[in-house]
């Protein structure tokens, strides 16, 4: 082998090993920190990571808006109209929030009846629906074309 | 006459004229004046363009666009805005840049006509395309079906000056890199990709580059006021869209300047000129197409998404037909050392490739999940700030290393030997602080460090006089953006470590308190704006009885069409922002209040507007090849 072959050689194989653990390492970060949506049934369904952040989405169930003003905790339910979830969220509700509208929440799991919220997501018009969460209603059968 | 066939029949002219300069893209070419069919179609778009604007400002509900995209009680610059704030709109403006490129390529001095012939006509190729599908899918002059005597308004989110001129600025840098690819093609074609090819496209290369960085940072600095977030960035795929072809063109306009400079690296380029433009276009894609979710809502419809897919797999076939032939003549077969000024300048185009690899596929895995797996997922923040860590530090190097490296070959002692004391100095600098402040981490230490270093080295580069104490202007452009390039790590990273957000629960009268500041709520009142009803709220930043400043956050009911905003009230500093954002819980009888204090936020403003100040200079200063 000549000297130039040898230092092509060697460079690409550098180079090739360099790009391999460069693109495991991002593959593995991006693994950790995908965050899975969830309607209230696919959660009864899921084998939930208590350490991973995860989305659900469904509408706010009617009459199930309260807000403690001793512990400053927000609570209501979302549902699909075939399971429910508690959430509890500290902080501050988007402008558009209210009872049988479409929310996404993200947070952590407590068990699968119940998720802390770290942000509820704002909903830009009262019109607008998250695709996730008419998704999630016409897997149950519970969405309505208008 | 009917305004709107007007409007059709400049957009046939358009298309007309642009297939036949696409013609000359043919081996045997028809005998005509390039120049004329290559002008004539921005003349008709121009006019088109004017009309729609006409018809917005008009109030004209006789078109649909219109009607879906106005209301008559609308102040006037959105009425103008709306025009392009729609698909159809900005599908019609995005045409009107490809033309307006070609026009202006068309009156450049270069002396190859063959090949002027064939870029004018490849671009037209495109301009072609863009009005097809505008005439048969998404024309903006259909009228309405039935009498119509009030539009429906637009997203009062939208409804901001800013936003009004943020998309033209970014297509300017998007479709700029159409006019690159055009010289790809072109190059290709009349096999000249060499030193004067790099010569003309470097001013086109660097145009496209100013307007996409300064159409990034508006689209930041919006988001920052307008979502009432407190954040800037939110890798939100609309964003990343955005970014993808920054980066990628980031990379193409160095490897022009060696071209320019070493007469090495041809294919290389031509490969960036044809993947920047393309992620320009997938960028498109993503934010026309709604795939993908984000804060950012846009009319989106599937079909256009799938035209726009079309439309890319065409140019990819035939760059890459053109390339599988022409490719390999390209390159001028000479070796490059390891250590020299070009070699440390294609290390950052890895590493740019690298970062753009990471947003890539941050942006689309969500797409593969849901397509694939039928399971809706997002990517979190903390993924790309992971991945693209150790990816900066080395660009950071690079970018400290490089402009001091020699071209063809260098010794690391002497690079060494013209970096380290700046380095120490920074290092000292960061360290004192650390120590006398906040403790800082070590990965912010380096990249403090690494930042400081850049500025100072780039400051001592680029700064300099020669005996006529008058500023030694080529390399003055590099050194202003590598400036801004630092001072965006660093604002950026002292601004994750230092900000402080604290959410309260306020009546009025209440003193909330944020890292020792005094926020007294004072009142709040009822307002009528022009086209909605707002709540706005008053807060004083106290020094025990004076008041300091007083921030007046706001909300807004809109009801054309019906929606509810959060106004904020910040409160710009030289060194911090002072952030305060309300909303009110239904049923409560208090307010929510966020105040965030954010330092260095204005820095990270000047720095953009430094890489763009930058750019310019790199234009106007641009070292001449010798003939």
């Amino acid at each position: 082998m000549s000297k130039k072959v040898k230092k092509r050689l060697i460079t690409i194989l550098l180079s090739s090993l360099v790009l391999i653990i460069a693109t495991l390492l991002i593959t593995m970060n991006l693994k950790d920190n995908i965050i899975y949506f969830y309607s209230p049934t696919e959660l009864q369904g899921a084998s939930i990571d208590k350490k991973n952040i995860i989305r659900v989405g469904g509408l706010v169930k009617e009459d199930s808006y309260e807000y403690n003003d001793k512990t400053k905790i927000y609570s209501f339910i979302i549902t699909d109209n075939s399971n429910d979830v508690d959430v509890e969220f500290v902080g501050i509700m988007p402008n558009l929030f209210a009872e049988n509208k479409g929310v996404v929440v993200e947070g952590l799991a407590i068990d699968k009846k119940k998720i802390t919220a770290i942000k509820v997501l704002a909903k830009h018009d009262e019109n607008y629906m998250p695709p996730e969460v008419i998704d999630a209603l016409k897997k149950e059968g519970q969405w309505q074309e208008k | 006459m009917n305004l709107g066939n007007v409007g059709n029949i400049l957009m046939l002219v358009c298309l007309l004229a642009s297939l036949i300069q696409s013609t000359q893209l043919l081996p045997k070419k028809i005998d005509i004046d390039y120049k004329i069919f290559s002008r004539l179609p921005f003349y008709s778009s121009l006019l088109a363009f004017i009309l729609l604007i006409y018809i917005f400002v008009d109030s004209n509900f006789n078109y649909q666009l219109v009607v879906n995209n106005s209301h008559s009680e609308k102040p006037l610059i959105y009425k103008i805005a709306g025009a392009w704030g729609n698909h159809e709109g900005s599908l019609l403006l995005w045409i009107l840049v490809l033309t307006i490129f070609n026009f202006m390529f068309s009156y450049s001095k270069i002396e190859h006509t063959d090949f002027k012939k064939n870029v004018t006509a490849f671009q037209s190729l495109m301009i072609f395309g863009f009005t097809l599908f505008l005439l048969l899918t998404s024309n903006p002059f259909t009228p309405t079906e039935t009498f119509v005597s009030e539009g429906l308004g637009l997203n009062p989110v939208l409804q901001d000056l800013l936003l009004a001129i943020h998309p033209p600025i970014l297509y300017v840098g998007y479709v700029g890199y159409s006019l690159v690819l055009s010289f790809a093609i072109g190059g290709m074609i009349t096999n000249k990709v060499d030193k004067e090819w790099a010569e003309w496209l470097h001013p086109w290369v660097l145009t496209a580059w100013i307007f996409l960085t300064l159409g990034i940072g508006l689209g930041s600095f919006w988001a920052y006021y307008e979502l009432g977030w407190g954040g800037y960035w939110f890798w939100d795929p609309v964003e990343n869209a955005s970014l993808m072809p920054w980066l990628a063109g980031t990379a193409l306009f160095h490897c022009v300047i060696i071209l320019k400079k070493k007469n090495i690296l041809q294919s290389w380029t031509i490969l960036l000129s044809i993947l920047t433009f393309s992620l320009s276009l997938i960028g498109t894609f993503l934010v026309r197409s709604g795939i993908l979710n984000s804060v950012h809502t846009f009319a989106s419809d599937p079909a256009r998404g799938l035209f726009i897919l079309i439309f890319l797999a065409i140019i990819l076939i035939i760059s890459f037909t053109l390339y599988a032939f022409k490719g390999p003549l390209l390159d001028n077969k000479s070796e490059m050392s390891l250590v020299s000024k070009e070699s440390s300048i294609l290390a950052n185009n890895w590493l740019l490739l690298s970062t753009l690899f990471v947003v890539f596929l941050g942006t689309l895995y969500p797409l593969g999940t849901d397509l694939f797996l039928q399971k809706s997922t997002s990517v979190g923040p903390n993924y790309y700030i992971l991945s693209l860590l150790p990816i900066t530090v080395l660009l950071l190097f690079f970018m400290i290393i490089g402009p001091n490296a020699k071209w063809q070959s260098d010794k690391i002692s002497n690079i060494i030997l013209s970096t380290n004391k700046l380095f120490i100095l920074s290092l000292a600098i960061i360290f004192g602080f650390s120590i006398y402040f906040d403790e800082l981490h070590l990965t912010q230490i380096t990249l403090l460090t690494l930042c400081l270093t850049l500025i100072l080295v780039s400051i001592k580069d680029g700064l300099r006089v020669n005996h006529n104490y008058t500023i030694i202007k080529p390399s003055l452009g590099k050194s202003l953006a590598h400036i801004g390039f630092g001072l965006l790590i660093l604002s950026v990273v002292a601004n994750a470590t230092f900000a402080q957000e604290k959410i309260f629960q306020a009546k009025v009268n209440d003193i909330l308190i944020l890292d020792d500041q005094k926020f007294r709520f004072d009142s709040v009142e009822q307002n009528k704006g022009k086209n909605y009803n707002s709540i706005i709220a008053t807060f004083h930043l106290m020094d025990n009885k004076t008041i300091l400043e007083t921030f007046k956050p706001e909300i807004r009911v809109y009801s054309n069409p019906p929606t509810v905003t959060s106004e904020t009230s910040i409160i710009r500093k030289f060194l911090t922002d002072i952030y305060v954002v309300m909303n009110i819980p239904e049923n409560s009888d208090f307010v929510n209040v966020r105040i965030h204090i954010k330092p260095l936020i204005s820095f990270i403003w000047l720095s953009i507007i430094l890489m763009v100040i930058g750019g310019m200079s790199a234009i106007v200063f641009r070292v001449k090849l010798k003939k």
